[in-house]
């Protein structure tokens, strides 16, 4: 090809870009539309809604357009640290993140007991698959009635003589977030399974088969070999589950609402609870900014620690 | 071309019945709650006698489950799509008109339809002063009991509790000697401020500016409760349950007596016969107060309807004398104005149990009023009060210092 013929097509690049380039970067943005579209109306638009919503006074009243809203920058986040109720929603928050490291492990150890050619495997991955697609309104409803005092678990238990007395198991302040956890981790174990089942399909066997050629016991091989080539689906996966946990709010609203004594009274729920019962539109913004602020502080968190994963490892 | 154009348009227009394709002028949205399916035929008649009466009013009703009513509500005003005309309970039509989101009904219901109502109920949705709903229908507590448990625990079916404390004494009877428990007392989230003033207790000063329940006979009250609990004479659920739960133990044949609305009744006939078979009703029993709380449905009209004038007007045709009469022949509960009560039928008694509840629940009206207490902050005030009550309960604080921390915490926000 001749200088003059290159010529041109040098000449008519734009920002760096030739017009190929341009093109193929237009048809990946035209594919991607529908999903920015979405993300843009139900994500990015609220995002940035809410985060203004919070330097607001805002109620009932504003949003129905009968008083005008009320700039106050910082007051709701100043009038946080003086409220009772965010610090035991904070908390119960945090006691929440309990359930994200023995969801995990179980999830691993799940996924390596199904991640084997056996009669019938696949019909227990199914089994095990099935909560995460059951609606959590149902899961809820179902546990609560599994919970109760005439339920079947205390049945059960005072058949085998392990109780004397029915335990109130979302009624009892000292129980009742447990309970609830119980349920996230049951609900969540088929998730995070498939996701390590994923991973673990990506480790090939001869990395364990010459690890126990050299003579390392099974407990070494997990903690030695698969677990550091697993980091990578560790790092997804205790993120969601993280961040999942921080949001916590179907499981309390369906089987405990909050209670009792404010023990299950997580962050999202007090979100809703100022927004829906006290119509403080502002204050439960001003929350959820804190909320966000959180989540993203605790995804560093689990980027930091998990980050070095497969070969990078060792 | 032209003439086959024509020619479907009067095909189609023959094809379609005279005035169906004449829109309404108007439409109401109405939302209920609860009232499907068992009232699905007589709302749907009453609608149909209204927009037969009324040309141009079309009313679109939409029945909402109990529970999920203020979301619904809430959500439809935050998209600018809320109904026209809302049933709402005390407690949540108080809450909206705090936020000043309700038409004031003292101002828009003529002198002479107010006067249809009794006095005391149309003073139950009442906020600084103003009515803010159109009472519908009451339902006074009654007592039913299970009249095999009774047997079984060696009591008499026929001489039911007349009072609280024997009450108590019954189901303590019921729980020792059978082991099922016998009641689950009415004393979940904020339920011990009514039990509170069916005592006589007062809950707030005479000026409504200061919370005074933590006297030594709150305290005591609360005590006795605990003490109750702790010696699990009624279940932990209880707190979280409320009446819900404790209908559905009764109705399992899981609890020996009932405190509850008449029209549960009907709860307990569909889920269980056998139990409903073993159901015998009584009186409340009435604690030193001699006053019933009495929870009232209102319809209530929020200020975004662009049809306020016909909102109400259909109100107060949901709320007339004929139409709450007949409401009440169908359930077992009692309408809100003099003339629909006074009818004899609320006067008999039949053979059925909630026939009995009917004439019960009527003679209990002259001692019934709506005990709600009308806070300004009521979310934040009766969050607290739950707090102090369910901290007593579990044994994280005294009734002493449950209450008084309660009344330190309203009186800093009265």
């Amino acid at each position: 090809m001749s200088a003059a013929l290159r010529g041109p097509v040098v000449s008519s690049r734009f920002l760096g870009l030739s017009p190929r380039q341009w093109r193929t970067a237009l048809v990946a943005y035209l594919f991607m539309l529908p999903a920015l579209v979405l993300l843009g109306v139900f994500t990015f638009y609220p995002v940035g809604f809410g985060t203004v919503l919070s330097l607001f006074a805002y109620n009932l009243r504003t949003l129905l357009g009968m008083e005008p809203a009320r700039f106050i920058g910082l007051e709701h986040f100043r009038a946080l640290w003086s409220d009772r109720f965010f610090w035991i929603a904070l908390s119960n928050s945090l006691k929440y993140i309990l359930v994200v490291p023995v969801l995990q492990f179980s999830s691993i150890l799940l996924a390596i007991a199904v991640n084997r050619r056996l009669r019938g495997i696949a019909w227990f991955r199914a089994a095990y698959y099935l909560p995460v697609i059951t609606s959590i309104v149902v899961v809820g409803l179902l546990w609560r009635w599994l919970y109760e005092q005439d339920g079947i678990i205390n049945y059960a238990l005072l058949a085998l003589g392990l109780i004397e007395r029915p335990i109130s198991w979302l009624g009892n302040p000292d129980l009742a977030l447990y309970s609830v956890m119980f349920v996230t981790f049951w609900k969540g174990l088929g998730y995070y399974m498939v996701i390590y089942l994923a991973g673990l399909q990506t480790i090939s066997p001869e990395y364990e088969e010459a690890a126990l050629i050299d003579g390392a016991g099974r407990w070494q091989v997990l903690r030695h070999v698969t677990l550091p080539l697993l980091r990578p689906s560790i790092l997804v996966a205790s993120t969601i589950s993280t961040i999942a946990a921080l949001k916590i709010f179907e499981e309390v609203y369906v089987m405990t609402g909050g209670g009792p004594i404010f023990r299950t009274f997580t962050m999202f729920f007090y979100i809703f609870d100022v927004g829906f019962q006290k119509f403080d539109f502002g204050y439960a913004a001003a929350l959820a900014v804190v909320l966000a602020v959180g989540i993203m502080i605790l995804s560093a968190l689990n980027f930091a620690v998990f980050r070095r994963g497969g070969f990078e490892y060792y | 071309m032209q003439r086959v154009i024509l020619l479907t348009l009067i095909l189609l227009s023959a094809a379609l019945p005279p005035g169906a394709a004449a829109a309404p002028d108007v439409t109401l949205e109405f939302w209920t709650i609860s009232l499907q399916p068992f009232f699905t035929d007589y709302v749907n008649g009453m609608i149909a006698t209204y927009e037969r009466t009324h040309p141009g009013i079309r009313i679109r009703w939409v029945d909402v489950q109990f529970a999920a009513i203020e979301q619904k509500l809430l959500a439809s005003l935050a998209g600018r799509v809320a109904p026209d005309v809302v049933n709402l309970n005390t407690e949540m039509a108080i809450r909206l008109a705090e936020q000043g989101v309700l038409v004031d009904m003292d101002a828009a219901v003529p002198a002479a339809e107010k006067k249809r109502f009794f006095e005391g109920l149309w003073n139950s949705v009442r906020y600084r002063g103003r009515n803010y709903g159109l009472p519908w229908y009451v339902a006074p507590n009654v007592l039913a009991y299970n009249a095999g448990l009774y047997r079984r625990a060696g009591l008499d079916p026929l001489a039911p509790p007349a009072t609280e404390d024997k009450l108590i004494a019954h189901a303590k009877t019921i729980k020792d000697k059978t082991n099922v428990y016998g009641f689950m007392p009415n004393v979940d989230t904020i339920r011990m401020l009514h039990r509170f003033q069916e005592n006589g207790l007062a809950i707030l000063s005479a000026d409504g500016k200061r919370a005074v329940f933590n006297s030594p006979a709150h305290v005591a009250y609360l005590a006795k409760y605990v003490q109750l609990l702790k010696r699990d004479y009624f279940p932990e659920d209880t707190l979280r349950r409320g009446f819900l739960g404790a209908t559905e133990r009764y109705s399992a044949g899981q609890l020996g007596i009932l405190t509850t609305g008449p029209q549960f009744l009907l709860r307990v006939k569909q889920d269980n016969p056998d139990v409903y078979a073993q159901t015998l009703v009584a009186p409340y029993p009435m604690g030193k107060g001699k006053t019933i709380h009495l929870p009232t449905m209102a319809v209530t009209i929020p200020k975004t309807s662009k049809n306020v004038k016909v909102a109400v007007e259909f109100g107060l045709f949901v709320t007339n004398d004929r139409n709450q009469l007949q409401f009440g022949k169908l359930t077992v509960v009692l309408p809100s104005t003099r003339a629909a009560a006074a009818n004899p039928f609320f006067k008999q008694s039949g053979a059925t149990a909630e026939d009995k509840a009917r004439k019960i629940a009527a003679a209990e009206l002259p001692f019934a009023r709506d005990l709600t207490v009308v806070v300004p902050q009521a979310a934040d005030l009766y969050r607290v009060f739950r707090e102090a009550i369910e901290s007593a309960f579990f044994g994280k604080m005294t009734p002493q210092e449950a209450l008084d921390w309660a009344v330190k915490q309203w009186n800093a926000r009265l």
